[in-house]
């Protein structure tokens, strides 16, 4: 017995993931997640429930962002997509990043990098965001260990540094 | 010369995390690699007559099935070997051949994709008999109910265990004279409570990469809390010697518990040793909710008797919980339940019966509080409930009542380590606002508060007050230990410290602190220190589990009697200076069978909560606008981290009494995915969250250290219910707080709670 059943078969699609071109031949019903983790070895992103509940893989795509889990990779074709692992600036940290380590906004990690790209992508379209901007925001991305105070703090402190970058305390 | 203890050190593996680089068991591969999926019972309790693999093995790439009759040993549980591996017939092993819960596993497909393992498993053919369901403990205990575990044997290590119907364990307590305790009360208080389920809804799914190693192991990559445990069952199952098995923990994505006990480790285990291949697995959320443990579910029946002036003279509870399919570590929970269901305070009568029961839900097991929160809970609902038919104040009455130093508590010894209940309840209640008058305690009066588009007169407000404690460590008996490495290496200065230990770093920070407390006790500085952990491969020797609130306490007075140990050798010149070292914890004693007397803990945590809501008692909304939280950590070895279990602990608290409303009927699971079973969201956490660190040491612990990480999940519940009360005037028994059950309580002036108690 054949795969067959689950649809036609691989087609090639090129996708633009952190700034760089990739070119990868997968079944069209695989999800961004599944090809970012499996076929790029981009792990960073990570797959918390794989059905748009828990917002590990929030990844950017031309921007916005998406839960990966939710959205077909064929459907990225020619579109920018940044994950984790594209947001260092060079040799250092983003300052969503550099923030999150000094208010310690994360406990085991596995929810941070979604938590991040959504806090960078809040930050893009927001500057100076109030903490109801962020909890609206960020709502869709889940912390069991529950460090969401100093997430906000976080990102207060990460627009504070955009602003200013020496200005950190 | 360092002062590395008491600062806020940013977490070892924060930069990891922060880049996506950490590696979680999910995030593993392996060239040659095949993917497993498993074969779900997905019944609560049947027979499995047969299982037919073959049109499933005709599928493109299936590498190999395995059932029962491929498990050499069909067994496994931390406290009792009470769960088969895989369920079926032809392992013979009795009983093997039925499932008990929809989460037990029947076979495991293997397949060069995981597409492929996935659409073999659905053509698996497995006849079964379906069995009689029991998913209510107090059926499950009536005569003629169906039996989950007929034939069960006494256990000679833990005596608690009933081999009787459905009763997992029974633990009791009778201490002074009931009958004078009643004649001398003025008041007493009747209650009724129930506490939900928990699931522990860690983010990270199990997940796990099993291979055959260097060395012709078989490792096995995955989450949990307690690698020697994990290690020592697998060896069982598959009947091959523990250094066979090498368990290896990653980065951790949160447990609570709820990895304690195991879920993929043994059939991965199992295939790479059979297959010779690595093998890998990852769980959908679907199958980690139905397929692992949760917080037990409790039933509670209270009578407490003060005299007139508020003191505390009697106590009656009775408790049922229920401890689904598998013991797991019902047990345990219930010894701590049974210490704290009687609060914090020092009663000279009490009578207390804990039992434990099967039934065909999910196992319960381990998760963050550990059978206290249920106990504190029904505790300080009596205890509030007591204030105000005694007309005092809950602080007042609390400060009159608590245990102090050399008190003795219902089990007859008094709390090890230095008594601060007393502490932690005064500064709390000062920062909510108490005062402290000539008269007594006076508490604050709750301050209006406006909602856009709301009415002001359906808004309530309230405040609500609490106080835990709870043990450190498992206890009860069981010799805690702690097993370290530390070798010191250079010539005249201590170039690199490396202190090899299997703790679990589940997220908590507990690395940091490890290498932070090595840094303080071998006086050399925090980048000297390196930390080789949670590799069974390099840590022979039992670390114990990364549970209990007990690792900061076990590990940190391992590492300072290893390093004293290592210092002597380095001075007298040894190069390097190795030292490897077992902590053992001061002994403990089992409660007696029949009096419950005993030393069962050597170490304690103290917490005192205060809670404001504001309900609106035309919607049934509830909004948690302040929480304060005071709580002895002996000593904070590092601040940021202990507020981070604080703030962490009350959320997921916040959440088990709000939002989180796990349902199985008929032991089947109707909440599988985190769209039904809603957790805590950012918009959700208090919007003032006070945390108070209050530092009274253990003479006995690290630096005075004392275990902290459950405590802050205790008092909220309680403290949380009594801030509703104080809102509407309605007591509300039970939990979760639906905006449905609030606007029922309402209506009905309070719970109705009907259990079916003998």
């Amino acid at each position: 017995m054949s795969l067959d059943w689950l649809g036609p078969g691989r087609v090639p699609v090129t996708l633009n993931v952190n700034g760089r071109e990739v070119e990868v031949t997968i079944e069209p019903r695989r999800t961004l997640l599944s090809v970012l983790r499996e076929e790029l070895g981009l792990t960073g992103t990570k797959e918390g429930c794989d059905e748009g509940n828990c917002g590990a893989c929030t990844v950017l795509v031309d921007g916005r962002t998406v839960y990966a889990c939710l959205v077909l990779a064929v459907d990225c074709s020619g579109r920018c997509v940044r994950t984790v692992e594209g947001l260092r600036r060079a040799e250092n940290l983003h300052p969503v990043q550099e923030a999150f380590v000094d208010q310690d906004a994360f406990q085991c990690g596995f929810c941070t990098s979604g938590q991040i790209v959504s806090a960078v992508s809040l930050l893009e379209q927001n500057p100076k965001p109030h903490r109801g901007d962020i909890e609206r925001a960020m709502a869709g991305n889940l912390c069991r260990c529950g460090a969401y105070p100093n997430i906000v703090a976080a990102v207060l402190e990460a627009a504070r540094l955009e602003e200013a970058p020496d200005a950190k305390d | 010369m360092t002062e590395t203890v008491g600062r806020p050190w940013v977490r070892a593996d924060a930069r990891a995390k922060v880049t996506g680089q950490a590696k979680f068991p999910g995030d593993f591969g392996m060239a040659d690699m095949v993917h497993a999926k498993i074969l779900f019972a997905d019944r609560p309790h049947a027979r499995v007559v047969s299982i037919d693999t073959s049109e499933a093995a005709q599928v493109e790439g299936v590498v190999a099935i395995f059932t029962a009759q491929d498990v050499p040993v069909n067994e496994y549980g931390l406290q009792t070997a009470d769960q088969p591996v895989l369920c079926g017939p032809g392992s013979g092993k009795p009983g093997a051949d039925v499932v008990r819960f929809v989460g037990d596993q029947v076979a495991l497909v293997v397949a060069d994709t995981r597409a492929a393992a996935e659409q073999a498993r659905g053509l698996m053919e497995i006849t079964y008999e379906d069995l009689p369901v029991v998913s209510d403990p107090f059926e499950a205990l009536k005569p003629g109910a169906p039996q989950i575990h007929p034939g069960r044997e006494a256990s000679e290590l833990h005596p608690e265990l009933s081999t009787e119907g459905n009763f997992i364990c029974h633990h009791q307590i009778r201490k002074g004279d009931m009958e004078a305790g009643w004649a001398q009360a003025d008041v007493v208080v009747e209650g009724q409570y129930h506490t939900p389920g928990q699931e522990h809804a860690y983010l990270q799914p199990e997940a796990g990469l099993a291979y055959i190693d260097d060395e012709g192991r078989v490792a096995v990559v995955v989450a949990g809390q307690w690698a020697w445990e994990d290690q020592r069952q697998i060896a069982h199952a598959l009947d091959i010697p523990v250094e066979e098995i090498r368990v290896i923990y990653p980065a951790i994505g949160g447990a609570f518990g709820g990895r304690e006990d195991m879920s993929v480790q043994i059939v991965l285990a199992l295939a790479a040793y059979r297959l010779q291949r690595p093998v890998k697995i990852t769980w959908t959320r679907e199958e980690s909710i139905r397929g692992h443990c949760k917080r037990h579910p409790m039933w509670f029946r209270c009578k407490w008797g003060a005299t007139r002036e508020g003191e505390l003279v009697a106590a009656e509870v009775q408790v049922v919980a229920d401890g689904g399919a598998y013991c797991y570590t019902t047990n345990k929970v219930l010894g701590n339940t049974t210490i704290t269901c009687t609060g914090p305070y020092a009663f000279p009568n009490a009578k207390v019966d804990v039992d434990g029961v099967y039934t065909n839900n999910p196992p319960s097991g381990a998760m963050r509080g550990f059978g206290a929160p249920q106990g504190i809970f029904a505790a300080e609902m009596q205890m509030n409930k007591l204030a105000e038919a005694l007309g005092m104040d809950p602080v007042a009455l609390r400060m009159r009542n608590l245990l102090q130093d050399e008190m003795p508590t219902t089990t007859g010894t008094p709390l090890a380590g230095g008594v601060h209940l007393q502490e932690v309840t005064e500064r709390c209640a000062l920062a909510a606002g108490w005062e402290r008058a000539e008269e007594g305690w006076r508490k604050p009066a709750a301050k209006g508060v406006a909602l856009a588009g709301r009415p002001k007169e359906a808004m309530r407000t309230g405040m609500g007050m609490a106080v835990g404690f709870k043990n450190v460590g498992f206890s009860f008996g069981y010799q805690e230990n702690c097993w370290l490495r530390i070798e010191l290496r250079g010539e005249d200065d201590i170039e690199r410290a490396i202190v090899t230990i299997g703790t679990a770093d589940v997220g908590q920070g507990a690395h940091t602190v490890l290498q932070q407390m090595a840094a303080e006790a071998l006086q050399v500085s925090m980048e000297r220190v390196s930390l080789e952990a949670s590799d069974t491969g390099t840590s022979p020797g039992s670390s114990g589990s990364a549970s209990a609130s007990r690792t900061t306490f076990m590990a940190g007075n391992a590492i300072r009697e290893a390093a004293a140990l290592a210092l002597d050798g380095w001075r007298e010149g040894e190069r390097p200076a190795v030292v490897e070292h077992t902590y053992l914890a001061p002994e403990t004693t089992p409660l007696d069978p029949d009096t419950g007397e005993g030393f069962p803990n050597f170490a304690y945590g103290y917490v005192a909560q205060v809670v404001e809501v504001v309900v609106d008692v035309e919607t049934g909304e509830l909004r948690v606008r302040r929480v304060v939280c005071a709580d002895d950590v002996g000593k904070a070895i590092n601040p940021e981290q202990v507020e981070g279990q604080i703030e962490g602990g009350v959320v997921q608290a916040m959440g088990w009494v709000t939002c989180e409303n796990f349902i199985a009927q008929a032991g089947r699971v109707l909440t599988p995915h985190l769209s039904t079973y809603l957790i805590p969201t950012i918009a959700d956490v208090p919007e003032r969250m006070e945390t108070i660190i209050v530092e009274k040491p253990d003479p006995r612990g690290p630096w005075g250290a004392r275990g902290m990480g459950e405590m802050p999940f205790l008092p909220l519940a309680p403290a949380l219910l009594a801030a509703v009360h104080d809102a509407t005037g309605v007591w509300i028994d039970e939990f979760p707080l639906t905006p449905e059950r609030v606007l029922r309580s309402l209506r009905d002036g309070g719970s109705l709670l009907e259990c079916d108690w003998e």
